[in-house]
């Protein structure tokens, strides 16, 4: 590999990287307050990206302005799922689980009746042309992934830190008897987490749909990216899932220009099993007491 | 389905209301039919066809109709309805004495071998059906021990599904992997001072024989292959596949037969990443393409499907008269719109389809043995693409390709044109021994997959 190839990759590799943060923040902030894994969290990715298609594509609406009717609609969607899957199911890992995994099919199935199935979508580039870094090239669609990224995970950061709600949100997902001690509604915190899942998939999903082919089935490819990412980082961390995310994306973009993309999953499964071998809690995740 | 002894009439008016409020289009139909054989809806009832005094002869249609491949399938129901809807008109196809209407029924195989396999015994055991138009792939390995046995035509769309063991597979209507094969004579002819070729596609079956043969022909024409990988399946960031792939500073990149979806995905990376070369593919969707890229960096482009209103085929035309018969019934505010484009997948079943047709007529019989034997002793069988024969046997051990002219177009302002017409077999002939030893190097003639 050559300098200018390795540039390159490196220059791959962040895109790579942003795009897995924000789709597997989401998934980790959900599975951190309410203990359970959303398997439609990539449905919910899909979903973002149809609504880039319809809104955007097929009926002209400036690009950002679907982005961001992508992020209360599937948000929307997150809230529903809580409301009619999670919360029933709160006491069985399993059912909710399960449910998710029906709920995952069920929103491909709509979605290919109602659009279509086996023709991709094809959403047009809104930026066309690449950004040169140093000879290396990177589409204008992907460089607007890596400020999007940044500004939803600072946003995300000042949520839970900074804002009441989303302090109560982060006493949640470390205790939640001794935050419901406290007064906090856990009902309420779970449905909360969830709009902020969906929100970070839908948003995923919008910015992803012009640079991806768009089908029913795209939800598909990312869940499992999304889950390495969530279990290497740390089940319930953020700044894990945040960080497992570019460490993923380097070795996903690396493995795949030298070999291929089944490798580089592969590669990226041993990874998170020695990470798992050598600290079970993932890279930032805590000890339970 | 329509009623059949309705007068035109009162058919006419019943079949718009029948779509419009039942929405017994190809796609719904297909979409309500999980797991069973269905009827597709036809235009012209078979009581419209007159002349027909003998009984219907059922086609079979099994493929994707729905998941990810059925972009593959569902719009072969549109061109074969359109030809049996022709043929019916002229009074049903003419077997020795006798004309006999067509009925086509179809099974959503999902691209499964099982399902597969649940349908061919359905279409031949239920169905009776004689010709099964179909995808290929992974269906064709599950169906053909029970086709074979049963001595049913199957049609596949894929030449690389072509076995000595499978007598009654016969493909070729899509041009795979001639074209694959051709288009490095064509550009060496075209662009005699260019020398470096990388080629690329997917990583399955036919991506693997269809690009082992692609290679062999572009070695024989004396380009330096600077770069010869397969991506996998499962790839969706082709930023790092298409930038290993310009490290080799390629001159021509060809995809091979990387599916249409890829294809879009490959051609922005390398428009990104600022390849200024050649590209070649066996299939350019102009117009997923150019949501992409700007038209001017497509110009030039080169790939084997041609447009059917391209005015290379003249007109009036058999293709310009499908075009016109498609637009009008699938088309936009058509009494079966589909709501899409019409695409080359519309009339790539129908080559099959019509070769069969064709030598069931020579043949006089519906035997499948005499109609094959009949179409390989033909020197010349009409078929939509132009005067095709039955060819193979050194490529795939069998003379059951059907082999007709082979396009080659390239995009001229956003459009794709045809450029020139080649005949394979002359161009094979001339330097079969160098390419298939290239084929066998790899592991990929038909006795060694």
């Amino acid at each position: 590999m050559d300098s200018a190839l390795f540039l390159q990759t490196i220059i791959n590799s962040i895109a790579a990287g942003s795009v897995y943060a924000v789709i597997a923040v989401g998934l980790a902030m959900a599975f951190g307050v309410m203990k359970m894994a959303n398997f439609a969290h990539g449905e919910f990715y899909m979903v973002g990206a149809y609504v880039v298609y319809f809104f955007y594509a097929l009926n002209g609406w400036p690009f950002p302005l679907a982005v961001l009717m992508a992020i209360p609609i599937v948000a929307a969607l997150g809230v529903v799922t809580e409301r009619l899957i999670f919360r029933p199911t709160q006491s069985n890992v399993l059912a909710g689980f399960m449910a998710t995994a029906g709920l995952a099919l069920i929103l491909q199935v709509l979605v290919g009746q109602t659009w279509g199935v086996g023709l991709m979508r094809s959403v047009p580039t809104p930026y066309m042309g690449a950004a040169d870094i140093m000879g290396a090239k990177i589409g204008w669609q992907r460089v607007l992934i890596v400020p999007a990224a940044m500004v939803m995970l600072t946003a995300l950061w000042f949520f839970l830190f900074k804002v009441k709600q989303g302090k109560a949100l982060r006493a949640c997902a470390q205790d939640p008897d001794t935050a419901r001690l406290q007064g906090i509604g856990i009902n309420r915190m779970t449905m909360l987490a969830m709009a902020i899942s969906g929100a970070s998939a839908g948003m995923a999903g919008a910015l992803m749909a012009p640079i991806q082919p768009v089908t029913p089935y795209m939800g598909h490819s990312v869940i499992l990216t999304a889950f390495i990412v969530v279990v290497m980082g740390g089940m319930e961390s953020i700044a894990g899932a945040v960080l497992a995310s570019f460490i993923l994306g380097i070795i996903h973009t690396f493995v795949t220009t030298l070999s291929d993309a089944v490798t580089a999953q592969m590669v990226g499964v041993a990874c998170m099993a020695i990470i798992l071998v050598v600290r079970p809690q993932g890279l930032l995740g805590r000890v339970k007491a | 389905m329509p009623n059949d002894k309705e007068p035109d009439h009162v058919f006419e008016i019943n079949r718009r209301n029948f779509f419009k409020y039942t929405s017994a289009s190809i796609a719904a139909a297909a979409a309500v039919s999980a797991g069973t054989v269905f009827e597709v809806p036809s235009l012209v009832s078979t009581a419209a066809a007159a002349e027909a005094t003998g009984d219907p002869i059922h086609i079979g249609f099994l493929g994707a109709l729905s998941g990810p491949d059925a972009g593959w399938g569902l719009p072969g129901l549109t061109g074969n309805q359109i030809f049996i809807d022709r043929i019916n008109a002229e009074g049903g196809l003419l077997v020795g004495e006798t004309r006999h209407p067509l009925k086509m029924f179809a099974f959503d195989d999902e691209a499964t071998g099982s399902k597969a396999l649940q349908g061919a015994k359905q279409l031949v055991l239920e169905n009776d059906v004689k010709f099964i138009s179909a995808i290929g792939g992974n269906p064709a390995d599950a169906t053909h021990p029970f086709l074979t046995k049963k001595k049913v035509i199957y049609a596949s769309l894929i030449s690389t599904d072509i076995k000595p063991d499978r007598p009654y597979l016969i493909a070729g209507g899509d041009v795979t992997p001639r074209i694959d094969m051709l288009r490095p004579f064509y550009h060496r002819f075209v662009n005699p001072k260019l020398k470096r070729w990388a080629v690329i596609s997917q990583d399955d079956t036919i991506g693997l024989t269809s690009q082992a043969w692609e290679v062999g022909s572009a070695l024989s024409d004396g380009w330096d292959v600077v770069y010869d990988e397969h991506y996998a399946l499962e790839t969706t960031d082709f930023a790092p596949v298409v930038s290993a792939m310009l490290a080799t500073n390629p001159e021509v990149v060809s995809l091979n037969l990387s599916y249409p979806t890829f294809v879009v995905q490959i051609i922005e990376q390398l428009f990104l990443q600022g390849y200024k070369g050649l590209i070649s593919a066996n299939y350019l969707d102009t117009e997923s393409i150019l949501q992409k890229v700007p038209k001017e960096y497509l110009e030039g482009a080169t790939d084997s499907f041609p447009l059917f209103d391209d005015p290379w085929w003249g007109k009036p035309s058999w293709q310009n008269d499908f075009v016109e018969e498609w637009n009008a019934r699938y088309g936009p505010g058509g009494p079966e719109d589909v709501h899409r484009e019409i695409t080359g997948i519309d009339w790539d079943h129908v080559i099959t389809l019509k070769v069969w047709a064709e030598g069931v007529k020579e043949a006089k019989t519906l035997d499948p043995d005499r109609v094959l034997e009949t179409l390989r002793s033909q020197d010349s069988i009409p078929t939509i693409l132009g005067p095709g024969k039955m060819r193979g046997k050194e490529m795939w051990g069998i003379d059951n390709m059907v082999s007709p002219p082979i396009p080659i177009n390239e995009v001229r302002d956003g459009t794709k044109r045809i450029q020139a017409v080649v005949r394979f077999e002359d161009w094979f002939e001339n330097r079969k021994e160098e390419i298939i030893k290239v084929v066998d190097s790899k592991g990929q003639m038909h006795y060694q997959r």
